[in-house]
């Protein structure tokens, strides 16, 4: 995928997190699939777009950016991971992307102040059709912009930074896994709690724990 | 609602999808309801009847992105039927609470990730990853589709009474049945990545390059996540990251 | 059981009161004085929506709230009062029925003639007058949004 198409992936994927719809395609899981395919090593990507999703199962798109960008930094981290293959570059990837969300939120910050603007102000005494309809799809047009600026930047400079670090990653792929996996426990471990928490829920999550190891076990 | 043509209302529908599209921290929602009412709005109102019309919705809302239907379709009922000006702004101020408080536990808080978990489960399960994407969209947009659509053939019916079809609609219980729901695929998802793959190995669960650091290190982190909520969220997602440049700095040296 | 909280916020019970403030005062029930609201089923129907399931919410007009009060004082449940307007708060607090309460501006909106005081807050002439009308019946005033922010106290609010 060209950096252009990255950007414009980025950008549309980014509306579709708060701006057009949200059918979801944004959430790391479908982004990375996407981002995989088009970078082509789908595998790679999907993988990243796995990892990202794991650690943004609570980082629900409500009000204000606590939270990385899941859409941008997804397609910064998949296809960066698609083009250097290797457990150090995914790593690498997904910190970098997890990083670069992080911007990507605090330019949706920046948005909403600037769209106070760009909205027709209720107070004005001339209100008509044409800047209500106007204002409205300018910031459409502002949001997709601001998304593939912040992917395009995004997958430029994370393809400098794992390139010039390719090789100096040190842990095999045994203890890289081992760290995804501690990141993903935290997030686990919230998201039961925002199910209900372990008291209220602790059947249900130990029947499934043990159908889940069973059916590993098993598969 | 007899000036209203079907195709405006429809057009007011496909326009709510794009209601966050302009939220801004003065008048959140504001900017994106006006837009999809206008269609409505231009067949009932003219000249400066239309300005006031705008002005009252393009003051500050805010509602779960899939429920500002409810309100939409509510609020066109409301200026078509010709209601007083005044209790179009009461209906608004009062239906933001339930709105948001209600779709934000049931999409964002419950369905989402419940869904999200039924793709991850499957990528765990060996499925190749289109069918994972699907097995998480298609029921996750089916709900949410259905929510859209509900909502605001709710408001078009009912409008300023929908409050009676909320509560019975009891969307407080289907949030504690998909939070059930979501708290089982949390503990399949939880059991297969310790039996399955290159995580089992690495915490030493299955064979392979034995690390039972990795192990006790997971333990801990789902232990600290659980106590601290969300709030944990972002220091440990610090800590990794820091984890990734502090290794890479000390294999510098 | 003294009142926990007497809150003046025109989106009565929203996620700022309910999430913000309840989880601190734990209350059984949200009292609503309204005089308009005591008399509109269907919009009761919408603010009991926006509570949790556990608390009770109950509607009614500034001259049964005014007989009620000393009630709800001595009751065992966790109660707080909710107005929309500072014309309500001053009704029920006219003749020092509130004395030595504290009264929480919480959310007073933009509209033509107010100034901004903080972004949830934006006061006109008249309300400043209300403002120091309700200090006058012995009533603590002071604007804050959520339990852990910093306060605005009577001076900041009512300096012209």
């Amino acid at each position: 995928m060209t950096l252009l198409g990255a950007s414009l992936l980025g950008g549309a994927l980014a509306l579709d997190s708060t701006s057009v719809a949200q059918l979801m395609l944004s959430r790391p899981l479908a982004a990375g699939f996407l981002s995989g395919w088009l970078s082509g090593d789908l595998r790679a990507g999907f993988l990243a777009g796995v990892i990202l999703e794991i650690y943004l199962l609570v980082a629900f798109p409500v009000g204000g950016a606590r939270f990385p960008e899941g859409a941008t930094a997804t397609v910064v981290a998949a296809a960066t991971a698609a083009t250097h293959p290797g457990p150090g570059p995914l790593a690498l990837a997904v910190g970098f992307g997890l990083v670069w969300g992080q911007l990507g939120g605090w330019s949706i910050s920046g948005l909403r102040n600037l769209n106070i603007r760009v909205v027709p102000d209720p107070m004005h005494s001339e209100l008509r059709p044409r800047r209500v309809a106007g204002g409205h799809l300018l910031a459409l047009l502002l949001d997709f912009v601001r998304g593939a600026l912040v992917t395009g930047t995004g997958v430029w400079l994370a393809d400098l930074v794992v390139a010039h670090l390719n090789g100096r990653w040190p842990l095999g792929q045994p203890d890289t896994v081992g760290l995804f996996l501690v990141g993903a426990a935290v997030s686990a471990g919230i998201l039961l709690q925002s199910f209900g928490g372990f008291r209220r829920r602790r059947t249900l999550f130990l029947v499934g724990l043990a159908g889940g190891a069973l059916g590993g076990l098993l598969l | 609602m007899s000036a209203v043509t079907s195709s405006a209302r429809a057009s007011a529908f496909l326009r709510s999808f794009t209601i966050q599209g302009s939220w801004n921290y003065r008048t959140m929602l504001g900017g994106g309801f006006a837009f999809a009412l206008l269609p409505v709005l231009r067949q009932v109102f003219r000249g400066p009847q239309l300005t006031e019309a705008l002005r009252r919705h393009t003051e500050h809302f805010n509602a779960h992105p899939y429920l500002a239907g409810l309100a939409l379709g509510a609020a066109a009922k409301l200026e078509a039927d010709g209601c007083d000006p005044e209790l179009v702004r009461r209906f608004k101020t009062a239906i933001k609470g339930p709105l948001g408080g209600l779709g934000d536990a049931l999409v964002w808080a419950a369905w989402l990730p419940a869904t999200a978990l039924l793709g991850l489960i499957a990528h765990f399960s060996g499925a190749p990853p289109w069918l994972c994407v699907l097995v998480f969209l298609l029921p996750y947009n089916l709900g949410h589709l259905a929510l859209r659509l509900w909502g605001f053939r709710t408001g078009l019916r009912w409008g300023h009474e929908v409050g009676r079809v909320l509560r019975e609609a009891a969307l407080g219980r289907r949030t504690e049945t998909v939070s059930r729901a979501g708290a089982l695929l949390l503990g399949v998802f939880a059991g297969l990545v310790c039996t399955v793959g290159p995580a089992a190995s690495a915490a030493g669960l299955r064979g392979g390059a034995s690390e039972a650091l990795w192990l006790v290190l997971a333990v801990g982190a789902f232990v600290v996540g659980l106590v601290g909520g969300v709030r944990v969220w972002r220091p440990a997602a610090v800590v990794v990251v820091g984890a990734v440049v502090s290794i890479l700095t000390v294999a510098a040296r | 059981m003294p009142i926990l909280l007497f809150r003046v916020d025109e989106r009565l019970i929203h996620g700022q009161v309910v999430i913000g403030w309840g989880k601190q005062l734990q209350p059984d029930r949200y009292v609503v004085v309204d005089d308009e609201l005591a008399n509109s089923e269907w919009e009761q129907e919408l603010y009991r929506l926006a509570a949790a399931d556990a608390t009770d919410v109950g509607f009614c007009s500034v001259a049964d709230a005014r007989e009620r009060i000393a009630s709800w004082r001595a009751g065992e449940a966790r109660t707080v009062v909710l107005t929309r307007d500072l014309e309500s708060m001053l009704g029920l607090a006219r003749e020092h029925a509130m004395e030595g309460e504290s009264v929480n501006l919480g959310g007073i909106h933009h509209t033509e003639g107010r100034r901004r005081v903080r972004p949830y807050l934006y006061l006109s002439a008249e309300d400043r007058e209300r403002v120091r009308a309700l200090a006058e019946e012995g009533v603590t005033v002071s604007g804050r949004d959520l339990p852990g922010s910093l306060g605005v106290g009577l001076d900041n609010l009512i300096e012209d």
